[in-house]
């Protein structure tokens, strides 16, 4: 998403969504949720051929008072989802790479073929970071960066901005 | 996700009856993702323990343990596309035989962006974790799906 500001269609479906997912925390029974979400994808669909922007954003409007009004007090969140029960539980688990760096030779020694290739990576990382900030330097706008989004490659043989922090971010679930 | 812990644990239990040691171990593994309503299978698992106790002691112990204490099986590249396959074919919008791994939902099957969000929310009661909203509206094939849950999940990183 480029812009800071979402799109009419953007906020309908993240209404859906968040409606669907508040029904399902109503209706336990699956086959009740089922029904349930059949009539709020019927209400939906009667309304989406609106052209008019100003009827609809009335209709979007009047949607989100009543999901406000209808919504669950503690809806279904998945563990991992903020909020959840494991939302970051592992967070602290999660070491920065740098760390390597600092173990002892007879540490590194035990894994020698791992340590090699990481001093490939870093050679290499080395030798592309200079032209990684020069291209964001030359496409970061005057007032500073709009998004958090990062540009991809732009020529050939390049590496994308800020690959290494990308390739070595701490798994999803530290060993 | 009922239907692939049913399987995951009729295959762990046909494994576990092969390898005839550690009889123990692997019906303790193989009931750890029953869920409470599958009566049955815990059942023949129960029965079939009490087989396994008498020839534990024959033969001598060289199986590979591996616990999981209560996690999910590993996910590999395979698991999750067929997995993320399955749950498409159940969808009624979606004829099953003109899906592949490239069909885009909009362009090749015609589907809605409403659409798009309930097969979203499938895939997120399939594999277990939320896909935030700036990121979901963006998966439009399978094959965008199993790359965003195999780089979540680290899966062949």
């Amino acid at each position: 998403m480029a812009a800071a500001y979402l799109t009419h269609q953007q906020k309908v479906l993240r209404l859906y969504k968040k409606s669907l997912r508040h029904i399902e925390s109503w209706c336990i029974f699956r086959d009740k949720y089922r029904f349930y979400a059949c009539l709020l994808r019927a209400r939906f669909d009667e309304n989406k051929h609106e052209k008019d922007m100003v009827k609809a954003t009335m209709m979007l409007k009047a949607g989100e008072e009543e999901f406000w009004a209808n919504q669950h007090p503690q809806p279904y969140l998945f563990p991992d989802s903020p909020g959840g029960t494991s939302y970051e539980r592992y967070e602290c688990y999660k070491v920065p790479e740098w760390c390597l760096d600092h173990w002892h030779p007879s540490e590194k020694a035990m894994y020698p073929d791992y340590f090699a290739k990481r001093e490939q990576w870093k050679k290499l990382r080395a030798q592309s970071w200079d032209r990684e900030v020069q291209q964001l330097q030359a496409e970061t706008p005057a007032d500073g960066p709009k998004s958090e989004v990062l540009p991809p490659a732009r020529r050939e043989g390049d590496l994308p901005p800020l690959w290494w922090q990308f390739v070595t971010r701490p798994r999803e679930r530290p060993m | 996700m009922a239907s692939r812990a049913l399987a995951h644990c009729m295959r762990s239990v046909a494994r576990a009856s092969a390898r005839l040691n550690h009889g123990n171990v692997l019906t303790r593994s193989a009931c750890a993702p029953l869920a409470s309503d599958q009566r049955a299978l815990s059942v023949l698992s129960c029965g079939q323990r009490t087989r396994w106790t008498d020839l534990v002691r024959i033969s001598g112990p060289s199986v590979h343990l591996c616990r999981h204490y209560g996690d999910l099986p590993p996910l590999t590249l395979e698991n999750i596309k067929e997995r993320v396959m399955y749950v498409l074919k159940l969808y009624d919008k979606i004829n099953p035989d003109k899906l592949q791994t490239s069909s885009h939902f909009m362009k090749d099957l015609g589907l809605d962006s409403l659409d798009q969000v309930e097969i979203i929310m499938a895939m997120e009661d399939e594999f277990g974790f939320e896909i935030p909203d700036a990121e979901a509206e963006k998966l439009m094939t399978p094959e965008e799906i199993v790359q965003y849950i195999a780089d979540k999940k680290d899966v062949y990183e």
